[in-house]
């Protein structure tokens, strides 16, 4: 009896605490991933702006909290969003947006302050250009944009209408994301390296009617903005 | 024998603690190595050569322009590095539009970012500082009329269509771009 009371406490006191060493020691790898990535995309694109990286495990707070991209000049990746990331190339992708929210609260009168304020105000606006920024950065860095599409396409909900939301519908998100690479960097799509990606394909799939109205703009040569649904 | 098992689980826990704190000062603190990598740039140097252009006809985010149209620049001075000419006033440079935002509801101006010059003899990577011009901003007055006519029901959501105002680049805007001639 004495001897399973010892071993006993003995395995209360190890257990957690070998448990405590190895999450320290994943989190660690998974922050250095972050930097890593993160500090390519600034490096490559010539930002000469601070901009940090920030792994968290806590959940995002609420629609109103004040963006740290904006507040903070640093980019939260969040435990929760992380779980969806699979590639170097989806990283980037999650990473480029906010480095683009970020590069917006440098810019402007007061500091950036003004600029900040209107980015969380027009955030539907500044949502597409977030989303075409990031395109450039990963291009710029050596990462397949195509990755943004599969990441938004994993991560982003699809919500019913967006008339009156901060945001625009995730499929809207996604077609002129698409729409971008097709006129900008066609050679993505000409040498798709996504093609036996599932998630590439699902958003294919989702994307019909879309893509339809794309080909269209592309045979007619025009210019006007497209109405994704 | 009950006095040897305390004592055994005291020392137990002691050392096991010891060992703990010793294994987290190694993972709180671990070695950093030298990357010896060899990275595609190097930022080190910084001479800079600035180089002023302009456009060669006007132009505005209003109509007729899209993402990643080309247009073109003229070098309004000659542009010298190490006393050798890089580049001749008047010469035509290319450039992209990155992109553009669009005016918005409440006064937000419309936004026109260029980048990607191509001038001979000087690599992408050697050029820093894409172009960046906005529209007037009328959300300076815009908002604070917003808050002001709420006091009116309804009348404040009519500021929703004041529009920002669109970017018209001119001929005589000067756009500077420098050159890091040391950079890779």
């Amino acid at each position: 009896m004495k001897r399973f009371i010892i071993l006993a406490a003995i395995m209360l006191v190890c257990v957690p605490a070998l448990a405590d060493t190895s999450e320290l020691a994943v989190e660690n790898s998974i922050q250095s991933r972050i930097d890593n990535v993160g500090t390519t995309l600034l490096n490559m694109n010539r930002i000469p702006r601070r901009i940090v990286f920030a792994y968290t495990k806590k959940e995002k707070k609420a629609l109103l909290s004040l963006d740290k991209d904006l507040t903070r000049r640093q980019v939260v990746v969040y435990d929760g969003l992380y779980q969806s990331v699979q590639t170097d190339d989806e990283l980037a992708a999650m990473l480029a947006r906010e480095i683009s929210v970020v590069l917006k609260s440098y810019s402007g009168i007061w500091g950036g302050t003004l600029d900040s304020v209107q980015v969380a105000l027009g955030s539907k606006k500044f949502e597409t250009v977030a989303d075409k920024r990031a395109v450039d950065y990963m291009v710029n860095a050596g990462y397949n944009p195509l990755a943004l599409i599969v990441f938004i396409n994993k991560t982003c909900p699809q919500k019913r209408f967006d008339r009156f939301s901060r945001h625009n519908l995730t499929s809207k998100r996604l077609a002129r994301i698409y729409e971008y690479i097709t006129y900008k960097y066609p050679q993505y799509l000409e040498n798709n390296d996504y093609v036996n990606n599932q998630y590439y394909q699902n958003f294919l799939l989702n994307s019909i009617l879309n893509r339809r109205k794309l080909e269209e703009k592309i045979k007619n040569q025009s210019t006007e903005e497209l109405k994704y649904e | 024998m009950n006095k040897l098992s305390i004592l055994f689980v005291f020392l137990s826990l002691f050392c096991f603690n010891n060992y703990v704190i010793a294994a987290d000062n190694e993972i709180s603190a671990p070695e950093i190595q030298p990357e010896k990598t060899w990275l595609p740039y190097d930022y080190t140097d910084t001479t800079a050569v600035p180089i002023r252009l302009a456009v060669t006809k006007e132009i505005s985010s209003e109509k007729g322009l899209f993402e990643g149209q080309k247009l073109e620049f003229r070098a309004i001075s000659d542009v010298y590095y190490n006393e050798k000419l890089i580049l001749a006033r008047g010469s035509i440079v290319q450039g992209k539009v990155e992109t553009i935002v669009t005016s918005g509801m409440n006064g937000f101006p419309a936004e026109l970012m260029i980048d990607g010059f191509e001038i001979p003899g000087i690599k992408q990577s050697q050029l820093m500082g894409g172009y960046i011009k906005k529209g007037q901003n009328r959300c300076f007055w815009v908002y604070p009329l917003k808050w002001a006519l709420t006091l009116i029901p309804v009348a404040g959501s009519l500021t929703n269509f004041i529009k920002g105002g669109h970017v018209k680049l001119h001929t005589r805007d000067i756009i500077t771009i420098y050159y890091f001639p040391e950079w890779r």
